[in-house]
């Protein structure tokens, strides 16, 4: 057994996130799934975002349905539970309702296939995950995380993560591997203090700062992609949040500004930077730091060297390179396998 | 009317249904859904069954309420698979389930009822027989899929599927079509419980709504009022609990003030910032909490039920319709002129009418408003700032401003004559002195000295 299977059960709950498609993320959620110890451990798996399809729209290649082991509980919507094919117990509907209708719970009595597709909110995923662990005494909540544009759920609620990359992502080595390096970096930014956490985390929308006293001001501005931001009347700025996107725009008026050169910059976590490599870059350089509200322990990356268009990337020389450049370890799986 | 249509009104009565702590969203929705009353044996009947609801909270242990609280929670909205269920259609699993998963709850909320010598206080139907049908081996939990024991053939398919997973697609498809049967047989035993799996769903939105209101009255002090036979509403210390919650935050207490009213119309005057708005606010919201079954903001309450409630606030712009202030005003007034005219019991509440036009002919159309309402078979309470004749009127006025504070309580007096405080009050405020001196001089050689 591979090493990170074990890592995963260290942690309550795990995401499973493909940087494209094609990456391979399930693959390595299969992977996962066929390896984790469903007799002894309550394990309770879902999607989010709309991840139903058996042919990928996209790019036309095949894209496996998920075989669940016996014993695993899931959460699809309603119409992915009616096209089920395997015996379960249905164990809770929701109230609330998905584009593919209301999110469904389950056990499944026999192994079969499944399409997942599960809360698609940020709320509703967190509201499933505490349902499970509390009411159903889950133990490990897995989450097949897709980076969606199309889903504000963020799969940085959970404790751990497994992220997918590959040639889909880049073709070019060099290119893919700094790529995914950033977005490891993202994804390893610190937690802001639990003070700031308590103060921000109610909050989803608009420009925020807390001043030297601790008190909580909002920026007229609604979103980081304004084009007139005015830092003004800031003095004492400790703590500046952007609840929404952050992009390249405004971390350079951040930057530039004198009197915000101490200020801790906060998004509510990683998949809400739109920054290029570059300008990030440049923020740590001119010593700015930039804190998250909640994030996922990165347990291991996974690479598919295959691109959909045939394209194959050497698969030791990709794993010895990323693995160099991020400092965990990197795992091929149809190779391991 | 319903309570859906009234919760927007400008008397704050969505601040009761905000605080009121409702497990579900069914109840809610049901709640929003429920016609005002306007029969005095359905309102005596809705507080009688409230009486017990506060009784029980009262008395019963916290870690009991918590769990009948918590098992309500699950109380999910299944109106249309109990519309399929009436049609006779063939439920599928998720269908089944919500069914099965209520006449559970129904039956557990039932049970810890029972054991607090509740049982009566809302009848819920018995369902045990729909759990027997769902819970073919008497499991007594909310899961639910077509079990092995409803088919023996279908137990067999399944044993082979686990032995032989190459088969699976095969055996899978001839398991479904087992299954269809199960679902169909299922459906039609279940169908004649059509009306009392409704009627449970129902009865537990019922329960949670009393609870809910039980609490309320217990966290904001309310009371239970009692039903006036003599056309009479009076109240002993009313308070409206959303100012006196934004009061309180500002270290501010809240003065209640007595009411009471009949037919004869009443006028309200007093100083600015004497409360008469929050008077007519206060009033509109517990004769609506009243008809709709709540607890009353006030120490003591006596009301009279009526058939309808109209509450005309000044100061209300109809943007949208591209009204001015004052054409929304009389559009709204004229509707109660027009719904006295109508054989029906009306309540109308009239803040300051005529107030954004001039004081000449705004003086006239309150007067003749007045005059116009006096012999209508209604209630009416008026503020005003206008010198009128009251006519038939009884003059209630603020005592007002004191000693450097403000009296809001009400006193009777012989006729309509308004107070003329503004200038001590502007003052009081901190307004510019040379503005309030100059207007005092004007008054003084006018002769309209205070």
């Amino acid at each position: 057994m591979l090493p990170f299977i074990n890592d995963i059960l260290r942690y309550d709950s795990l995401s499973i996130v493909g940087l494209e498609k094609n990456t391979g993320k399930t693959e390595c959620l299969k992977y996962v799934l066929d390896r984790l110890p469903v007799q002894t451990r309550r394990i309770a798996v879902t999607s989010i975002g709309i991840d139903g399809e058996s042919v990928d729209q996209v790019t036309r290649t095949q894209k496996p349905e998920i075989v669940l082991p016996e014993g695993m509980f899931f959460g699809t919507s309603e119409m992915h539970y009616r096209q089920r094919r395997l015996t379960s117990e249905l164990i809770d509907v929701s109230d609330e309702s998905t584009s593919l209708g209301r999110v469904v719970t389950a056990r499944a009595l026999t192994s079969g296939k499944i399409l997942l597709s599960g809360p698609s909110s940020a709320s509703s995923l967190r509201r499933w995950m505490g349902e499970m662990q509390q009411r159903f005494d889950i133990d490990l909540v897995i989450i097949d995380g897709a980076l969606s544009r199309l889903s504000s759920a963020s799969p940085a609620v959970s404790q751990s993560m497994i992220l997918a990359t590959g040639a889909a992502y880049s073709a070019n080595m060099t290119t893919l591997v700094s790529k995914t390096a950033h977005v490891v970096d993202l994804i390893n930014l610190e937690l802001t203090s639990d003070e700031n956490i308590r103060k921000l985390d109610p909050l989803d929308k608009g420009l925020w700062f807390i001043d030297k006293d601790g008190t909580l001001h909002s920026l007229d501005t609604m979103t980081s992609l304004s084009k007139d931001i005015h830092f003004e009347g800031m003095d004492g700025c400790q703590t500046l949040y952007v609840a929404g996107a952050l992009v390249d725009g405004f971390l350079e008026k951040v930057r530039k500004n004198k009197d915000l050169k101490q200020v801790e910059l906060v998004v509510r976590d990683f998949t809400k930077i739109f920054v290029t490599p570059q300008q990030f870059r440049l923020f740590v350089k001119a010593g700015g730091r930039i804190s998250v509200l909640q994030k996922s322990k990165l347990i291991a990356v996974t690479v598919n060297p295959t691109s959909p268009s045939g394209y194959v990337l050497d698969s030791d020389t990709l794993c010895g390179k990323l693995s160099e450049a991020i400092g965990l370890p990197v795992y091929d799986l149809l190779k391991q396998q | 009317m319903q309570l859906k249509n009234v919760i927007e009104s400008p008397c704050g009565i969505r601040f009761m249904l905000d605080q009121l702590e409702l497990q579900s969203g069914f109840a809610r929705r049901w709640l929003l859904d429920a016609p005002m009353m306007s029969k005095c044996e359905e309102i005596a009947a809705a507080y009688d069954e409230l009486h017990r609801f506060t009784t029980f909270v009262e008395q019963v242990d916290k870690t009991r309420l918590d769990t009948l609280l918590f098992k309500l929670q699950g109380l999910k909205d299944i109106r249309t698979t109990i519309k399929n269920l009436h049609n006779q259609a063939v439920l599928d699993d998720i269908e089944l389930f919500e069914v099965k998963h209520l006449a559970i709850l129904a039956t557990d909320v039932k049970k810890l009822l029972a054991q607090q010598d509740m049982a009566d206080a809302v009848e819920i139907p018995d369902l045990e027989k729909v759990i027997d049908i769902l819970d073919p081996d008497g499991m007594k939990i909310a899961t639910f899929y077509i079990y092995d024991s409803y088919c023996a053939q279908l137990m067999d398919l399944r044993t082979n599927m686990r032995q032989h997973p190459e088969q699976q697609d095969d055996l899978m498809l001839q398991a479904s079509e087992l299954e269809d049967g199960v679902r169909k047989d299922l459906s039609r035993a279940l169908h004649p419980f059509a009306s009392a799996i409704e009627q449970a769903q129902l009865a537990l939105a019922r329960i949670d709504v009393n609870l809910a209101k039980a609490m309320q009255i217990k966290q904001m002090g309310l009371t239970f009022p009692d039903l006036s036979q003599d056309g009479t509403t009076a109240y002993e210390a009313m308070f409206h609990p959303q100012v006196k919650e934004a009061l309180a935050v500002r270290g501010r207490e809240f003065q209640p003030v007595d009411i009471a009213f009949g037919q004869q119309p009443t006028l309200i005057t007093g100083a600015n910032m004497g409360g008469k708005t929050v008077v007519l606010k206060t009033l509109t919201l517990c004769q609506l909490l009243f008809q709709f079954g709540f607890g009353i903001p006030a120490a003591s309450a006596r009301i009279a039920v009526k058939d309808e409630i109209r509450f005309c606030i000044g100061d209300e712009q109809s943007v949208e319709k591209g009204l001015s202030s004052f054409a929304a005003e009389m559009k709204n007034i004229d509707a109660v002129i027009k719904a006295s005219r109508e054989n029906r019991k009306l309540l109308a509440l009239v803040d300051e009418p005529a107030r954004t036009t001039n004081p000449t002919e705004g003086a006239a159309l309150v007067t003749a408003l007045l005059q116009v309402l006096a012999d209508k078979d209604m209630s009416l309470i008026m503020t005003t700032h206008y010198d009128i004749e009251p006519g038939k009127a009884r003059c209630l006025r603020v005592k007002g401003f004191e000693n450097g504070s403000m009296d809001y309580s009400l006193v009777e007096v012989q006729d309509g004559e308004v107070p003329h405080e503004a200038l001590n009050i502007a003052q009081s405020l901190g307004i510019d002195s040379e503005w309030i001196k100059t207007a005092r001089n004007l008054l003084e050689s006018s002769g309209k000295t205070e």
